[in-house]
């Protein structure tokens, strides 16, 4: 395994490597003219700013991204204020939905449903899951995977690209790339810590499987490609990393002693997850007077 | 040769230049003013004749002097016919191309790395060849070595632990693909408003051909799996920032699709004709009805564009 990874790791560094010596000789680009009229001049003139000391409004719909079993929409709105045209503080927040993947749903077609151990306990495959899996119809879903529920997240962007492109050379929009980067508050359902002995239907007990909303804290950071069809109107798409640890599968996979399976659900179970999601906006920057650079 | 080229040339550009100068500075008909501004410069008057015709004289002169200069490329133009000319006033709207990529090949060594499936990793080395016959479309093949470096994952292990049930898992061999690259989209950002870099977005489609196995799960004392080669197709999209008008740094999303074969998470019982153990016959080995698969893997490398330099074709 150590060899694979050395082996990526080497591939990843080699294409960094070209990238870095490939890069250096020619570092500018596009010829800078250092002598005639334009000697010394701004790379940019006259530069539409669609940021600067504007509100940045926006609605969107975000998506989480290889989810194991649960996946999430979010809808909520991101609001900024942008200081300068390169620099801005706000909020992000979103709430939503969760559905099962196909893994999850296999799951539970597969070993929930099919062994069917409410009739059937005393089998080996029962005995053995018996902590780690509910038992019933849309158990898995409804009462052990974990979910992301809400997110609330102060967030500075910046922005260093900025830009346009054309389509096909016909049609034009100005376009920037924005990184954010701040705290982020998460409130996530996972399944509910039980101690041992307590977690395995008994008779007691016949149904120990539930979901407990959790707030956890955390950091969130990303990238942001935004579009501006007019001087006030702009869509685009953001891609968000939210590293949390939380136990998305409602199974018992570790103890306090490594890797080894304790038959309790606790913190120990949990791992940490980057929580890659993508979002899709459009966004009104306020007021819809846009100032123009020198 | 060339001298002679640059000289007809430079005289019908002079010609041309001076055509609209001429019609701007000439006054209408019948206007009093120039005539009078002319009558009170003796120069003037010696080198024209007035009117209309004063100012035909004037650009034969022009092209007279010329051909003093350079009587091998003198060029007579007819000035009525020049001036009544069509003129084709289409703008380009993206002139020269910074990183013009028509006629030109497309090196693309690159890195691909599992995004899709969470109990395998095919991560690989891939290299994309491409050929622009346009600045918007290219043709290609690029191909993906995966041999000797899947891995399973931890969450294989503990999801198989904890449900005690077995994912059907392969691993990959190589994928080879022909392709089509469309490139829609061409840009340029400026980084602070200060560093500018060209970038571009395309798509892919493509079909070929990928060699995967079954990594044996079920029964892994009786079943070897052998790779076989499976038809595959897909697309994806891809972004390049160019660092110069020859090499750029590309990130793309490509979803390899194909049928998998599976392995049985049945295990046969019994004896075949040849008193073999059915757990023993391959044939027995693998699910009975393939599996659609996406493979889709991010692919992070560099693009060198051969040859390095060019020629534009229009004036910027």
């Amino acid at each position: 395994m150590k060899t694979k990874h050395s082996i990526l790791a080497g591939l990843a560094g080699l294409v960094a490597g070209l990238v870095i010596t490939g890069a250096s000789p020619e570092a500018n680009a596009q010829e800078i003219q250092i002598s005639g009229p334009l000697a010394g001049a701004k790379a940019v003139r006259r530069i539409r700013l669609h940021r600067d000391g504007r509100f940045d409004v926006a609605p969107m719909a975000t998506f989480t991204l290889l989810d194991e079993f649960r996946r999430n929409v979010l809808f909520g709105a991101r609001l900024n204020y942008h200081f300068t045209d390169w620099f801005g503080a706000g909020l992000w927040a979103g709430g939503g939905i969760s559905y099962n993947t196909g893994l999850a749903d296999e799951l539970q077609l597969k070993a929930v449903d099919g062994r069917n151990c409410a009739e059937n306990p005393n089998t080996l495959a029962c005995k053995r899951t018996a902590v780690s899996l509910c038992r019933g119809p849309n158990c898995l879903g409804e009462k052990q995977l974990g979910s992301i529920v809400w997110m609330i997240a102060p967030q500075a962007t910046f922005v260093p690209f900025r830009g346009k492109f054309s389509v096909f050379g016909k049609a034009f929009m100005d376009a920037d790339i924005s990184l954010f980067v701040g705290p982020a508050i998460m409130g996530i359902n996972e399944r509910t810590e039980c101690a041992k002995g307590t977690c395995a239907p008994s008779p007691t007990n016949p149904d120990p499987f539930s979901t407990t909303g959790r707030v956890t804290a955390s950091a969130t950071f990303g990238l942001g490609f935004n579009f501006y069809p007019t001087n006030y109107i702009s869509f685009g798409a953001e891609f968000r990393g939210t590293p949390t640890a939380w136990n998305t599968s409602g199974f018992d996979v570790a103890g306090e002693s490594g890797p080894t399976a304790d038959d309790a659900i606790d913190s120990n179970d949990r791992s940490v997850h980057i929580n890659p999601m993508i979002s899709v906006f459009a966004s009104m920057q306020l007021p819809t007077d846009i100032k123009v650079s020198d | 040769m060339r001298k002679n080229q640059a000289g007809v040339g430079l005289s019908i550009a002079l010609a041309l230049l001076l055509a609209p100068v001429d019609s701007f500075a000439q006054g209408k008909k019948g206007s009093a003013a120039p005539a009078a501004e002319a009558a009170e410069e003796p120069a003037a008057e010696a080198t024209t004749e007035g009117g209309e015709g004063s100012a035909e004289g004037g650009e034969a002169g022009s092209l007279d002097d010329l051909c003093k200069i350079d009587p091998e490329n003198c060029v007579k133009v007819d000035m009525d016919a020049a001036s009544k000319r069509d003129i084709d006033s289409d703008m380009y709207a993206v002139q020269q191309i910074w990183a013009l990529r028509t006629n030109r090949f497309e090196v693309n060594p690159y890195v691909g790395v599992t995004m899709n499936d969470q109990f395998v990793a095919h991560p690989g080395p891939g290299v994309a060849l491409n050929y622009y016959l346009f600045h918007w479309l290219a043709a290609g093949v690029n191909a993906n070595v995966y041999a000797g470096l899947n891995s399973q994952s931890d969450f294989n292990f503990e999801t198989s632990r904890a449900a005690r049930i077995g994912q059907p898992i392969t691993e990959y061999q190589w994928n080879v693909n022909a392709n089509a690259t469309f490139v829609p989209a061409y840009g340029k950002f400026a980084a602070f408003s200060n560093f500018i870099f060209h970038y571009d977005f395309y798509f892919v489609l493509g079909a070929g051909a990928i060699s995967t196995r079954p990594i044996a799960v079920v029964d892994p004392d009786n079943r070897t799996f052998a790779y076989s080669v499976k038809p595959t197709f897909g697309g994806g999209m891809g972004m390049r920032i160019f660092f110069t008008r020859y090499l750029a740094a590309m990130l793309e999303v490509r979803d390899y699709v194909f049928w998998e074969d599976l392995e049985n998470p049945a295990i046969s019982s019994g004896f075949n004709a040849a008193g073999v153990p059915l757990a023993q016959d391959p044939s027995t080995w693998l699910a009975p009805e393939s599996s659609f698969t996406n493979n889709v893997q991010a692919q992070l490398g560099l693009s060198v564009f051969l040859p390095f330099s060019w020629s534009y074709k229009q004036a910027k």
